[in-house]
């Protein structure tokens, strides 16, 4: 027991891997902390340093947690470990959540806001649930078609604008599950984002299965998306058949990797990204996933694997000392190769690449561009740097929705 | 367009995509440029102004950066803004007589297609006259020469081309392959090309260029005259096309059977000749015979605009259905382009420019008309036939003063060459349909068209040394 107790670090001092750490541990939330809701699961946190952090805390596993969120003298909060505190800031559930479209859908049910991301699910079917092949660990609320709901682009559009109104997210992340057609999505989506882009400025990534041909994704970047998301989730090709057995069999492995090369060649640096799961592999599986992602110039994205209620894998989570390593493999290579990591940061649900450099043993200081990018302008410039580059790239119109291959 | 992702680096797109910004900034650069320089010996302060706008004018008729139109609607905003001429005389040159000549013919060959007559006479012909492969080449090339004596070459092209497509392909001629079918659309091209330069009425450049003439020097050339003049050259170039259509590409077939039937058919459904069209050509008829003879005393714009009254009060169109075949933006090129040549000539920037220019190379005026004539020859090839002359006209007007010739001449060795445009199919609509049918290639069109654009050059310098002194045209 002593043992363990030596092995034990303190995270407290270094919020990069305090974030690792609660993400994989959870928090436990000490009574009486009223204003705090638990009630989806997770409870989103500032760190130390801004850094946003995604903490489950309703899970059975989270009340053996080292970590406990507590109100201090002054009002407000601080997460101790036992040995000692830091204190953090609660992003509280942001009011306009909490309501409904004018044809009365919730806006709960449409979108999910992570950090300065919002995630709408325009339709929350995935067709792998018709035939039994879903992904083993899946929790992105999809389901089967009978139980999937549509939401019309009017009340996606009246969910952007809340979500713009309270200053909520500045990046709209468009999710969709598998659908058989050979677009992978991108026609069902195709008016959502014109809309969106029509009425707003606001950057629009597009989180899809990849399409079976290459123009499909000119026509993603051609109809306004500005980042594309094509998640892998497992580099180890027997894995990724196991785990994804719908992915695999409908999808493939190499039509991932050379859907991802060919968006990398038409998105801007940084703007193509891919999840690998940590903790659903071996590292060492999960770090060459990285170098391949990022040699063909695409940002791998590491959620951390957690195992959620009836979704047991009868895989254990990794520890935060084998996950590090890991972490820091992926900030060292994104950097190497020169990809643009500014894109894909502050996210709460997982350590983006750009966090990765709070792990070095020697961490590395950002420069002015990281600040720019982060602020309200920089992400302002963002938006019309990407609009203008799209009309300088995109020559002809793009498909008419009707077309299917 | 196909959706396309332009992968190039994003410095070069962004340098090729803002090529047209920098292309106006540099011309109106260079515009001020122009308009700043001291002004040279012999040259007013509007002359040189004149010179500048000129300038602007050519670039962009030559590159069509904008539509020819804009570039004549920018013409007349910047001769009076820049003191050239002032702004009522600028806009009463605009609405010169020429321009309402346009209008009459476009309207006049718009009731004449409208009514079927046009196509009535194409199908009579060619079952009356094209019972063998030879002759059916032959009745497709005088066929639409001799229309193009009456219309628009463009529109004679436009009027065959589905007629002759569908010879071709009831033939069975293969694309790309058939040899007859190469020389059927070369008949079609060549014809209309060699026709539209008979009259007045084969294209708008004539009486663009009759009408410059007038603005700048008073004198005119009226439509039989011309058509006196040019008529040797036309009957020269159909026997040099003729011979060539025959000998250049072997023809493999020997029966014309089936295209017969089908032109017989399509004669058939067309039914019996209706009163319209009987109306119409005669409105054509009393036309053309009232601008041969008393043309040059009522004028041209007159007797075009009366048929044109005469059609719509024996209801024989109506507007709706003209308005398709009237090109709005030919009217307001022509209208501008003459404003810049008079302007060019009133203020003397046209002789300075001659005598700066080809003035040096000119050794005489059959050296001039050669040089003009190679050159018009030379560049309508590339660029629009109205707007070559809109170019070269101001200053071979300049050069006429500088030889003490008539600038009637150097107004036909413009004129005409600039209708001769054989080789390449953005010179004109009827190569460009041409080579749209997939019968012959563009490579074929220049090999066989430059030996006709040399040919007519020649046979055009030849008519002008000797026939034109037997008429009394060039008294040297
Ligand atoms: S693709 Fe897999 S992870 Fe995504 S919704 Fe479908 S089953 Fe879930």
């Amino acid at each position: 027991m002593w043992e363990d107790f030596l092995i034990w670090k303190s995270y407290l001092d270094n919020p990069g891997t305090l974030k690792i750490d609660l993400m994989l541990r959870g928090i436990r939330i000490a009574d009486p902390v009223h204003s705090i809701s638990c009630a989806d699961s997770s409870i989103d946190l500032v760190l130390p340093d801004g850094i946003l952090a995604n903490v489950p805390c309703c899970e059975p596993y989270t009340e053996a947690s080292l970590y406990v969120l507590k109100e201090n003298h002054d009002g407000g909060y601080v997460i101790g470990d036992g040995t000692a505190e830091v204190p953090v800031q609660l992003i509280e559930k942001p009011d306009f959540l909490s309501g409904q479209t004018k044809s009365g859908v919730p806006f709960s049910d449409i979108a999910e806001l992570h950090g300065s991301y919002v995630v709408i699910s325009p339709a929350s079917g995935c067709e792998f649930f018709n035939e039994g092949i879903e992904c083993s660990y899946c929790s992105g609320g999809f389901d089967t078609d009978e139980a999937s709901k549509v939401f019309s682009v009017d009340d996606v559009l009246e969910v952007v604008e809340a979500v713009k109104k309270a200053k909520a997210a500045e990046i709209v992340y468009l999710s969709i599950g598998f659908s058989k057609g050979a677009d992978g999505g991108i026609k069902f989506l195709t008016p959502y984002i014109q809309a969106i882009k029509k009425f707003f400025n606001v950057i629009v990534a597009v989180e899809a299965l990849p399409p079976k041909r290459n123009h499909w994704i000119d026509h993603t970047y051609a109809v306004g998306a500005d980042s594309v998301l094509y998640n892998l989730e497992i580099y180890d090709k027997e894995l990724f058949e196991l785990i994804c057995p719908g992915r695999a069999g409908l999808i493939g492995r190499n039509r991932y990797l050379n859907a991802l090369k060919y968006a990398a060649t038409v998105f801007p640096s940084g703007t193509v990204a891919s999840h690998l799961i940590v903790g659903l592999e071996p590292p060492g599986s999960t770090n060459k996933g990285i170098d391949c992602l990022t040699d063909m110039g695409v940002v791998p994205i590491l959620p951390i694997y957690r195992p959620r209620p009836g979704k047991a894998l009868g895989i254990d989570p990794l520890t935060t000392e084998i996950i590090i390593p890991v972490y820091r493999h992926l900030y060292k290579t994104v950097r190497d190769k020169n990809i643009n990591m500014n894109w894909v940061s502050d996210i709460s649900v997982l350590t983006t690449p750009l966090e990765g450099r709070n792990l070095l043993d020697d961490p590395e200081g950002g420069n002015i561009f990281e600040s720019f990018y982060r602020s309200k302008l920089g992400k302002k410039t963002a938006w019309g740097l990407s609009s203008i580059r799209r009309k300088l790239r995109v020559r002809g119109k793009a498909f008419t929705v009707k077309g299917d291959d | 367009m196909p959706l396309e992702i332009d992968k190039r680096p994003l410095w070069l797109v962004l340098a090729i995509r803002s090529a047209r910004v920098l292309f106006f900034v540099s011309l109106a650069a260079a515009f001020y440029f122009a308009l700043t320089i001291s002004v040279p010996e012999g040259l007013t302060e509007g002359g040189r102004n004149a010179i500048a706008i000129f300038i602007v004018c050519l670039i962009l008729w030559v590159t069509n950066a904008v539509p020819l139109a804009i570039t004549s609607i920018l013409a007349i905003v910047l001769v009076p803004l820049f003191g050239v001429l002032p702004s009522d005389e600028t806009y009463s040159i605009f609405g010169n007589e020429a321009v309402f000549f346009i209008l009459g013919a476009f309207i006049l060959a718009g009731a004449v297609m409208h009514s079927g007559l046009s196509n009535r006479v194409a199908l009579a012909i060619l079952k009356r006259y094209g019972h063998a492969p030879k002759r059916m080449i032959l009745s497709i090339f005088f066929l639409s020469a001799v229309l193009s004596f009456f219309m628009s070459e463009h529109a004679v092209a436009a009027m065959l081309f589905p007629i002759v497509f569908e010879i071709a392909k009831g033939l069975g001629l293969r694309p790309g392959k058939s040899n007859f079918g190469k020389v059927l659309f070369l008949s079609l091209a060549w014809g209309c090309v060699i026709g539209g330069v008979a009259t007045f009425l084969g294209g708008a450049r004539v009486p663009l260029a009759v009408g410059m003439l007038k603005e700048a020097t008073g004198e005119t050339i009226n439509f039989l005259e011309y058509t006196v003049a040019v008529f040797p050259i036309v009957i020269v170039m159909l026997c040099v096309g003729t011979v060539l259509l025959l000998k250049l590409f072997p023809i493999e077939i020997t029966d014309t059977g089936k295209a017969n039937k089908l032109i017989a058919e399509k004669l058939q459904k067309v039914g019996k000749i209706t009163y319209v069209e009987y109306a119409v050509g005669g409105v054509l008829f009393v036309t053309v015979l009232a601008w041969m003879t008393i043309g040059e005393h009522v004028g041209l714009a007159v007797i075009a605009l009366a048929a044109v009254v005469a059609l719509f009060v024996l209801k024989l169109v109506r507007w709706k259905d003209i308005e398709e075949y009237v090109n709005w933006g030919i009217i307001l090129m022509y209208g501008g382009a003459i404003t810049l040549g008079t302007a060019l000539a009133r203020s003397g920037a046209a002789e300075w420019v001659a005598t700066q220019t080809i003035g040096r190379w000119g050794t005489g005026p059959a050296a001039v008309i050669a040089i003009f004539s190679l050159m018009t020859l030379l560049l309508t090839e590339g660029i629009s036939n109205a707007a070559v002359i809109a170019i070269l006209l101001p200053i071979g007007i300049g050069m006429a003063g500088k030889y003490a010739m008539d600038p009637t001449l150097i107004t036909y060795a413009i004129a005409v060459p600039a209708g001769l445009a054989f080789s390449l199919p953005m010179s004109t609509p009827a190569n460009a349909i041409a080579v749209s049918s997939n019968y012959i290639t563009v490579k074929e069109l220049v090999k066989v068209g430059v030996i006709m654009s040399f040919t007519s050059w020649v046979v055009f310098n030849l008519v002008a040394n000797y026939y034109w002194p037997l008429i009394g045209l060039w008294g040297n």
